[in-house]
């Protein structure tokens, strides 16, 4: 009777899950203006990706943006989480402002980081020229244009790894830690011995959930510069995008998405064998 | 008890009013209160006084209209009136069946005398018309006529002057072209229009949308090389990638940072507002081409269709019969210019509102006596099929940053081409 519960469960994610994405992938294999009747075209929109430049832009992109994203969010999440958990006075005060981005709406913080930020006429960068300061936005050349976008997604995504982080490192067991500064343990060596190992687990999810967010980006590059200029934005999510509704190549955008959930997949595997593995330890 | 009779009663009321008129759904991009506000008054209530048998809905689906509008068709479940953002877009629905021939509407509402060929044209696939053109439009280019009178300079009637002027005023400290992409990657597309008419030529454009002759031809690369070297020159400024393509460039050209503008009848919504903020005077001409005289090149910035899955088609064939009128062209325009600018061929009985500019009427009849003398040009969104248009937009700023040669260029926009043309995807081309 009790199996009845998961019901529900299966039903939604067969309808808005499986459906959809068993339909995309024979979509890949198609030729298909979202309109007409597909045409059957097999391996032909994956070899027409191969030789297609920009795809391997986004592509490359896309990785450059998941090593962006595994470093630096990382990073200074389990620092300022460290940081909180010794000085733990201001610490509610702390993990408010850090959180506060990630509840702002991406289409607003996106837009204020294009209008008031990097603007050369409203925003702080048309400001500081203005004293003398000549900065150039680097939404607008093609080799700053994806780390311009990617610090805009920076700001608004560490403080949620931080508080993250920060609540697994209250529950590493206090006594490791007391025992570690009895011992004379420095921040450096706590740190390496006691609160990395205990946070492991937390981290390596991160980890894993930040590789198959990095490949599922969309919203700020759409916003901020649409793949552009020149394709130098592009990642592989903007690029199928705009096949399907620019272009009206839903089977190439099908091949795309694929291709996206490959990545997705590898990753959720590797997450899956880590987890198997800390559960026969 | 006496209110749920009363909510009874009402509820009757309601449904029985329903039935007896039957609703059609109009879905409509984006409108700021001020035009939706016209829209209720003149369109939907001027509807309803004229046919008391149908009712009008005006459903505001924002910028993605076209995105939406292609999946609910695809299921069915779309609008009754039809609206594309253009003739490329009408091709692929006719093509499979989802639009509605307007041929006995024609018949019925004399498009076929009211409204100029051409455009009819270019609303037929396959021989039968489909779509009716909202809205007509052209590229020329807008100047601050203060700020010239100020250093003597004239407006430029050939390519030569125009590059003599704007090296003259880059010496001058003074953006030759006021533009902007960063909200609307498609204003791209009107440079290359521009390039493509004035250096080209309308016939070699004319002649490579019929297939006679390929995008990688001569006269095209000298166009996109013109373009190039008006960008390597900085004729856009340095913030191209970084202002919008509206109102920031208007605002540039009334106050005097920028001297010209080249784009479309579509911004004349924005001149008054800036230039007498500015205390300024605009003006505008068509852009010049290599031989002197200008070119106005012809877009569709929208059409209306019916859906063939309509269960009102005879209310979608009255409200647009109802748009295509003198009355409501006149009424409309003089509200809100560059929006419902309905090709009708008798403009004699159009009586626009004191407040118009008058550029504004005058840059329409300039376009439409091209029109009428088959001298216009074309813009890349009314009459390219949909990834070429879509790798026009983007593949320039490839050559513009050095990414790619000119050629390399035209050789990608011609491959989509051949291939969209090969499925039946470019856009009825009207005989020159």
């Amino acid at each position: 009777m009790h199996r009845l519960y998961v019901i529900p469960t299966i039903f939604i994610n067969v309808v808005i899950i499986a459906i959809p994405a068993i339909l995309t992938m024979i979509l890949a294999f198609y030729r298909w203006d979202g309109m007409s009747t597909p045409v059957f075209v097999g391996l032909g929109n994956f070899e027409a990706l191969w030789t297609d430049r920009v795809f391997w832009r986004a592509l490359t992109n896309n990785l450059i943006w998941t090593g962006l994203f595994l470093t630096i969010p990382i990073g200074m999440g389990l620092l300022a989480a460290t940081m909180m958990l010794i000085a733990r006075r201001g610490s509610t005060f702390f993990q408010v402002i850090y959180f506060l981005p990630i509840i702002i709406a991406t289409a607003i913080t996106a837009r204020v980081w294009q209008g008031m930020i990097y603007s050369p006429i409203t925003g702080v960068l048309g400001l500081l020229d203005r004293y003398g300061l000549e900065l150039t936005n680097p939404l607008t050349q093609v080799n700053t244009a994806l780390y311009g976008v990617a610090v805009a997604d920076l700001w608004h995504w560490w403080g949620f790894l931080c508080v993250i982080f920060f609540a697994a490192l209250r529950q590493v067991p206090q006594e490791q830690v007391e025992a570690a500064r009895v011992e004379g343990a420095t921040f450096f060596q706590l740190m390496r011995y006691v609160l990395l190992p205990g946070i492991m687990p937390t981290i390596s999810l991160m980890m894993i959930m930040t590789i198959i967010w990095s490949f599922l980006v969309f919203d700020f590059v759409f916003i901020l510069t649409q793949g552009g200029p020149a394709f130098s934005s592009e990642v592989l999510s903007t690029l199928a995008y705009r096949s399907a509704f620019y272009d009206l190549a839903v089977g190439k955008a099908a091949a795309v998405s694929v291709i996206i959930s490959l990545f997705g997949i590898v990753a959720t595997i590797f997450y899956i064998r880590i987890q198997a593995a800390e559960i026969v330890e | 008890m006496k209110f749920l009779f009363t909510t009874a009663l009402v509820a009757m009321g309601l449904s029985g009013g329903a039935m007896a008129q039957e609703n059609v759904d109009f879905w409509y991009e984006t409108a700021n209160p001020d035009q939706q506000r016209w829209i209720q008054e003149l369109l939907i209530d001027g509807f309803q006084t004229a046919n008391p048998g149908f009712g009008l809905t005006v459903d505001y689906r924002g910028n993605e209209l076209d995105k939406q509008l292609r999946i609910a068709m695809l299921s069915g479940s779309g609008p009754d009136v039809v609206f594309t953002p253009g003739p490329s877009y009408v091709a692929p629905m006719a093509q499979n069946g989802q639009l509605l021939s307007l041929e006995p509407y024609a018949e019925q509402f004399g498009w076929n005398e009211s409204i100029l060929p051409v455009f009819l044209e270019m609303g037929r696939y396959d021989g039968t018309l489909y779509a009716l053109p909202k809205t007509y439009e052209t590229i020329g280019l807008y100047y601050n006529k203060t700020l010239f009178a100020e250093n003597g300079w004239e407006v430029p009637t050939t390519l030569a002057e125009l590059e003599v002027l704007a090296d003259t005023m880059m010496e001058a400290g003074i953006q030759p072209f006021s533009a902007g992409n960063s909200d609307w990657r498609g204003a791209n597309e009107w440079f290359v229009s521009i390039a493509l008419n004035s250096v080209a030529g309308p016939e070699n454009v004319y002649a490579a949308l019929t297939g006679q002759i390929p995008w990688t031809s001569e006269p095209f690369v000298e166009a996109i090389n013109t373009l190039n070297g008006w960008w390597e020159k900085g004729y856009f400024g340095e913030n191209y990638f970084s202002i919008d393509s509206g109102e920031q460039p208007m605002d540039l050209l009334a106050t005097g940072q920028a001297g010209m503008m080249p784009s479309g009848t579509w911004q004349f919504q924005n001149v008054p507002t800036y230039f007498n903020q500015a205390g300024t005077e605009p003006g505008f001409v068509g852009f010049p081409s290599a031989d002197g005289a200008p070119v106005f090149a012809l877009g569709v910035g929208s059409t209306l269709s019916i859906a063939a899955t309509s269960d009102v088609p005879d209310g979608a064939a009255a409200v647009i019969g109802h748009i295509f009128t003198p009355d409501f062209y006149s009424a409309m325009g003089s509200q809100w210019q560059g929006e419902w600018n309905m090709p009708l061929s008798d403009l004699s009985d159009v009586m626009m509102a004191d407040t118009v500019l008058p550029l504004y009427t005058e840059a329409m009849a300039n376009l439409a006596q091209s029109v009428g003398e088959g001298s216009y040009g074309y813009t890349t969104w009314t009459f390219l099929p949909p990834a070429t248009n879509s790798y026009l937009i983007n593949g320039i700023e490839e050559v513009w940053l050095d990414q790619i040669t000119t050629e390399q260029y035209l050789a990608e926009i011609d491959a989509n081409f051949q291939t969209e043309m090969g499925e039946g995807k470019v856009p009825s081309i009207p005989a020159r």
